[in-house]
């Protein structure tokens, strides 16, 4: 089943990933969560 | 809410507590690109290191993430070890501290599965890839297949 879904993963951002240190990898994910939260707040103000 | 990561690691580095990086956040580590809302840690299941689990975090507020405010929730030595698993909401961000996680067991029996790496100056332990995907799978959640089939492809990636 896991072999299914390994053809969807994207590996470009994978590749990207790979090329960035530990700690830019975890600002990245710093960055992505404060995006997400931004979203949500504006999706629940739309409402 | 996101997770200070840098803040998190120097409390709980420089409180000299003895935890494991697991979960999302060492999926990321390990160069996942998805987004986990949260950091998971194993912390060592001593008496010495409860208290100073407890001393680390205590300066930003841990509360039990989804109960209702003004619970008598006290997040001290005694509550940790009388406990096991926490999650909690802090001033850092949304934190899981767990004594134990299915299929790898607590600190002690993972250790031997992780790698020092380091970020925001401090040097931290980290679950490593093959032992985050054996945990995945053993939780045996629908919602881990995705996230399992991202980190056996970085093992791809990573073994060329």
């Amino acid at each position: 089943m896991i072999e299914a879904y390994k053809k969807d993963v994207d590996r470009t951002l994978l590749r990207e990933n790979l090329k960035l240190t530990v700690e830019q990898r975890l600002r990245n994910l710093m960055e992505l969560q404060r995006l997400s939260e931004e979203l949500r707040r504006a999706g629940q103000r739309a409402r | 809410m996101s997770v200070d990561y840098s803040r998190f690691f120097t409390a709980l580095c420089r409180g000299g507590v003895e935890f494991i990086l697991v979960g999302g956040t060492a999926a990321n580590v390990h160069g996942s690109a998805r987004l986990t809302q949260e950091v998971d840690i194993v912390y060592r299941r001593s008496r010495d290191n409860v208290a100073r689990l407890a001393l680390a975090l205590e300066p930003f507020h841990p509360y039990m993430r989804g109960a209702p405010p003004g619970l008598p929730f006290r997040w001290d030595a005694e509550t940790i070890w009388r406990g096991l698993n926490f999650t909690l909401t802090t001033d850092l961000g949304p934190v899981d501290a767990l004594g134990e996680i299915a299929g790898g067991g607590g600190y002690d029996a993972l250790l031997a599965h992780t790698l020092e790496i380091e970020a925001f100056g401090q040097r931290i332990r980290c679950l490593d890839i093959r032992k985050l995907i054996e945990v995945k799978r053993a939780a045996g959640r629908p919602k881990d297949l995705e996230a399992i089939a991202e980190l056996e492809a970085l093992v791809d990636e990573t073994d060329h």
